[in-house]
């Protein structure tokens, strides 16, 4: 039941075939099958517990699957978390994995790492090109915090940052590796209406960017507005792919967030 | 032939030892993932305190009666080592908790700084070594060409009795399910109802009195004892622990065993006695780096 | 209970009651001090039986009497800091009570000095001023913490240089005040008041601004420590006891740098980073055409001295590979192991260390004609020879600051500081943790294998009981409970571990004693150690009422916080 998308021949930006994960005698995830193409934005939506979070770990290689193929731009993805950032896959995470203990720009700029390269004795000589590249590397991290809109908290701790600012200094920092596709997980999570509302302006600007999006989400406003396509996994398998309507209506979706109806009399 | 029997033999006795200790480190580990850095010293403690009951207590009149002397010793370094054990923790360890790694773990080599300088200083002629008592007399037995001391034997019955209880303990008993449930999730053991800082207390009090028990042994069996035990004693059992795959009662035994045996083979057959702690270390670093679950292994979290 | 006894005073002291009880203190600790502690007969050491200057122990309860002001000027923090200073003069004066009236019958052995008295033998001043004391300690403790004003001085620029001058002389001045002292009971009195001291001036908020003021005029500061380190030397008139002193410390500083790299940055726990000294100490002592030693080839020093770094990097590298995927604690026994090896090793390779002997009668160094050893006339100063080696150490103690900034603050620095903090999450930002743990290792090793390869030349030998367990702890005492991730921690706790044992040689059999407690007790009441890395300090104290953001985060922030840990 998939529908693509992307009708040029080039590559899907992700192609994840069959992809499983089994621990010991519970199956998270269970031959699941997503393609995403450029610049979509697609949803992943279930009841929790559903595998979603796993899933996105076993394309980021936070988990290894059990079995399956994954691939970015047609190459097969290495199971290694910072190969697979540096291939072009970046993600946030349900809880907020910040470092608390580093300002914002620097949260920014450990997101620039694999983007550069100076290593070792580049620091300790500081040459000409080690501090254009440190300049470089703060101008694109403020230019990153200005586009999520938290430009003025660029030297506040990371711990001590509003709830709302941490989500969108997760995203900046995910941002910041120069992805070619951005894993949201559960972006709107404890957020307000007004929150929520400039977050779907924030995934949109990124689609803008020219970045294909996977996001996990509870909020059907925030699916239904933004989303091309819809994946729906209840207990680790997609039940039912398609675009938002389609799947709204679908009863079995209904069903798995519901239940079935009680019967009458 | 005769020779490897005999080192087998050895190294069992030598492994009873380190699995009591090993089964401290384990169920601490287990259910606080902390490595109580301080448990070779409550070994070493234990055995000082059965040294001194026998020593300064114990009415001279008695000290030949081992019926007499052995429990009472035993008590006395049980009572001790449990009541270190347990202020280490309500002081050292508790207020720690949601603290990063590091403050526990120096806390830890603080106390067992602080411990060996203690019996150092004060138990008289602690500075070098203080013979213990043999408690338990009489000509070795030899079976099937093998030596083995009385005293060696009469150890490595009481150590697998006390392993096969704790293990029964853990397994069947309310308070043992409790110490489950605390060691594979806190929270929701909280939730159900276990007072889980109660549970945390016993597992140290349980761990120190099977060291303590430990301690006396080695006393019995090297006929003396030293300040300096706890240190190498604590290292060894620890990596009894991870070779049986820490967290799992078992494989602290396990370990225990198959660490003595290793201990005692090389020893004679490879590096000679002045390496022999070498090769506890090597068998350590290899565990940890080839597999690092260990024989049993049950909790896999050793990777970062 | 405390705080049931400090509402009843809060209730009843009224301005004017708290000023009488305060200035009747103060007016009661100064003249107890200028007055005898103790009787003529028994001759109690630091100049306690003279009246009429505060000689000896009472100038400390003396200088801390000033906070009395404090009670009517409503700054912020005053009540905190009055009652550190207040609860220090009656410490040290019960102190110094106990050990006029009972001396050598102290437990543990305490004071080998005369005293012993009985409490006959205490003098009116020291009760004038214990009285004094507890009269501050009311009077302070009477005060409510909710009317202070904050207060926050802005110097113009020449000014706040001279602020920098006087602060860098006072820790100077207090340092070689700390030196002077000999009797011990004189110098736990100043530590105390070292201690209270300190507590006072960080709760009125001055350690912050001062530390400000280092931030902002830094080169400023560097060049004035550069300039005092250098010029050290030259006061001590030809005498060498104090510059082989700082030239050990130096070159244990620089070890705890390196050591900084691993724990402070990258968050490894190494528990055996005592065997990259040792193997740097090795080759230094190998290859200088020792006077007994197994290898008879002689290397110039520097090259010596980069083959030293180099081998000790090489085991870094080799050591780390295989345990540097493994989980922090894990990695600590394990690297505690590989120390222990390594001293086994030394101990038993005869045939290249010379097993327990080890190597000795390591010459002394001759640059160019220019003997290290001999006493030199330089300016019109005669340096002893130990000096040269003061300065080879402020050499190597020089290039490893300067190469810990630079990494500290660098695309390498944040990386480790990511790993440290979160290292799941810093692998998903493209970060490959192992290779960047196996950096920070080896750099750690070969910064320790520099300093130690310098150091068989200041010890002129080398033996494998140097380099043992303790050792390794030594050095992790000096990071972490200097500070860790902070330089100046590392100095000053590299300083404390030396100065302390050395000016407590009556306690010579119980300095580890004391040094286990030491380590117990700091890691439970001030994790961060002395000099605070503000984020290591925000990090640990997250769940203190007095903590926080001045910007006033909301709830979700702290419980964000916790989560992310």
């Amino acid at each position: 039941m998939s529908v693509s998308v992307s009708t040029d021949a080039a590559p899907p930006v992700l192609e994840a075939r069959g992809v499983t994960k089994v621990f010991g005698g519970l199956t998270a995830v269970d031959g699941v099958d997503l393609e995403v193409g450029e610049r979509e934005i697609v949803g992943l939506i279930g009841p929790n517990g559903a595998g979603k979070t796993t899933f996105f770990n076993c394309l980021t290689g936070m988990e290894t699957p059990t079995s399956g193929r994954i691939s970015y731009r047609g190459r097969a993805l290495s199971a290694k978390p910072h190969r697979v950032t540096e291939s072009g896959l970046a993600r946030t995470f349900q809880n907020i994995r910040l470092f608390p203990n580093m300002t914002a720009l620097e949260n920014v700029l450990v997101g620039r790492h694999c983007r550069t390269s100076q290593g070792v004795l580049s620091a300790l000589g500081r040459g000409p090109r080690y501090k254009r590249e440190e300049a470089e590397g703060r101008a694109r991290a403020l230019e990153l915090l200005e586009f999520v809109g938290m430009a003025r908290h660029a030297e506040t701790l990371a711990r001590n940052l509003p709830y709302g600012d941490q989500r969108r200094l997760e995203i900046a920092r995910a941002l910041a590796t120069d992805p070619g596709l951005l894993l949201l997980d559960e972006p709107t999570a404890g957020m307000n209406p007004q929150e929520t509302a400039s977050a779907m302006q924030l995934v949109r600007r990124i689609r803008e960017q020219g970045l294909a999006i996977v996001v996990i989400e509870h909020d059907m406003r925030f699916i239904f507005s933004l989303c091309d396509r819809v994946a729906v996994l209840v207990q680790g398998q997609k039940l039912v792919e398609g675009t938002a309507s389609e799947v709204q209506q679908d009863p079995r979706v209904v069903e798995a967030y519901l239940g079935k109806p009680a019967d009458d009399g | 032939m005769q020779q490897f029997l005999q080192q087998l033999v050895n190294g069992v006795v030598l492994g009873a030892t380190y699995g009591l200790i090993a089964l401290g480190y384990t169920m601490v580990y287990g259910i606080i993932q902390l490595i109580n850095f301080a448990h070779g010293e409550i070994f070493m403690v234990g055995a000082f305190a059965g040294l001194a009951m026998y020593s300064y207590v114990l009415p001279e009149s008695m000290q030949g009666n081992p019926f007499i002397v052995l429990p009472l010793v035993v008590l006395a370094a049980v009572v001790v080592s449990v009541t270190v054990a347990l202020i280490v923790e309500r002081f050292g360890y508790r207020p720690l908790r949601r603290a990063p790694r590091l403050a526990p773990l120096i806390t830890a080599i603080g106390v067992s700084i602080f411990l060996q300088e203690l019996v150092r200083l004060f138990y008289p002629g602690a500075r070098s070594q203080v013979s213990f008592p043999r408690i338990i007399e009489g000509p070795n037995l030899e079976l099937g060409g093998v030596t083995i001391a009385r005293t060696s034997l009469f150890l490595l019955i009481v150590a697998l009795g006390l392993m096969v209880a704790l293990q029964t303990f853990i397994r069947t008993s309310r308070t043992g399910k409790a110490m489950r449930a605390t060691s594979q999730d806190p929270d929701t053991a909280r939730l159900m109802g276990i007072n889980t800082d109660r549970i945390i207390v016993l597992t140290f009090a349980l761990g120190a009195a099977l060291a303590a028990v430990a301690g006396v042994m080695q006393g019995m069996r090297f006929v003396s004892i030293d300040f300096r035990i706890g240190f190498l004693g604590g290292v060894k059992a620890f990596t009894a622990a991870v070779l049986g795959g820490i967290g799992n009662i078992t494989g602290a035994m396990l370990g225990g065993f198959v660490l003595g045996i290793v201990e005692a083979m090389t020893t004679q057959y490879l590096l000679g006695s002045a390496y022999k702690d070498v090769a506890a270390f090597v068998v350590l670093i290899a565990v940890l780096v080839f597999r690092p679950q260990g024989l049993l292994g049950e909790r896999v979290a050793v990777r970062a | 209970m405390a705080t049931a006894v400090a509402d009843r005073l809060q209730a009843s002291f009224s301005q004017p009651v708290r000023l009488a009880v305060g200035g009747v203190g103060a007016v009661l600790v100064l003249s107890g001090c200028l007055l005898p502690w103790a009787t003529f007969f028994f001759g109690f050491p630091g100049k306690v039986t003279l009246a009429g200057f505060p000689g000896g122990s009472r100038l400390y309860p003396l200088l801390l009497a000033a906070v009395a002001p404090l009670l009517a000027v409503s700054v912020e923090g005053r009540r905190r800091a009055g009652l550190a200073a207040a609860w220090g003069i009656v410490g040290i004066t019960a102190f110094n009570i106990a050990a006029i009236g009972f001396g050598r019958s102290l437990p543990l052995g305490l004071l080998e000095e005369r005293g012993g008295g009985g409490l006959g033998a205490v003098a009116i001043g020291a009760w004038l001023t214990l009285a004094g004391g507890a009269l501050l300690v009311a009077a302070f403790a009477s005060l409510r913490a909710d009317d202070e004003r904050p207060f926050h001085p802005r110097l113009p620029a020449p000014l706040e240089l001279l602020a920098i001058a006087f602060s860098l002389g006072l820790i100077l001045f207090a340092v070689v005040i700390a030196l002077e002292v000999d009797e011990t009971s004189r110098f736990i009195s100043l530590v105390a008041f070292i201690t209270v001291a300190s507590m006072a001036l960080a709760r009125l908020g001055v350690f912050t601004y001062v530390t400000d003021l280092f931030d902002r005029h830094r080169t400023v500061t560097l060049a004035a420590a550069a300039v005092a380190a250098v010029v050290f030397p030259f006061t001590q008139g030809g005498n060498a006891y104090w510059i082989r002193v700082f030239a050990s410390i130096g070159v244990f500083a620089a070890a705890a740098i390196g050591l900084n790299v691993v724990v402070g940055l990258a968050g490894l726990l190494d528990l055996g980073y005592i065997a990259f000294f040792g193997v740097g100490a090795y080759v230094g002592a190998l290859f200088a055409g020792a006077a007994r030693t197994t290898v008879h080839v002689k290397l110039p020093f520097l090259v010596v001295v980069v083959m030293g770094a180099v081998i000790a990097g090489l085991f870094g590298v080799i050591i780390g590979a295989p345990t540097l995927r493994l989980r922090g604690d894990y990695l600590a026994i394990v690297t505690l192991g590989f120390g222990e090896i390594f001293r086994i090793l030394a101990f038993n390779f005869d045939w290249l260390t010379r097993g327990p002997n080890g190597i000795s009668g390591v010459p002394d160094l001759a640059i160019g004609g220019y003997n290290f050893g001999a006493t030199n006339e330089v300016l019109g100063f005669s340096l002893p020879g130990f000096a040269n080696y003061y300065f080879v150490e402020l050499i190597l103690l020089a290039v490893v600051i300067l190469a810990f900034t630079r990494l500290n603050d660098s695309r390498i620095g944040r990386a480790w500081i990511a790993i440290r903090e979160d290292e799941t999450a810093a692998a998903a930002m493209g970060i490959n943790t192992y290779r960047l743990k196996m950096l920070a290792f080896g750099i750690g090793a070969f910064m320790a294998g520099a300093a130690g390869t310098v150091n068989s030349h200041v010890t002129t030998q080398v033996s494998p009981d140097s380099y043992g367990f303790l050792e390794s702890i030594l050095l992790l005492a000096a990071v972490v409970l200097g500070g860790m991730g902070t330089i100046g921690g590392a100095l000053l706790g590299s300083a404390a571990l030396f100065i302390v044992p050395e000016k407590l040689r009556s306690f010579q059999d119980k300095r580890l004693l004391l040094f286990g407690i030491a380590l117990i007790v700091i890691i439970r009441f001030r994790p961060e150690g002395i000099v605070a890395n503000r984020r290591r300090q925000a990090e640990l104290h997250d769940g203190d009422p007095s903590s926080g953001d001045a910007s006033g985060a909301p709830p979700g922030a702290a419980v964000v916080g916790a989560v992310s840990r």
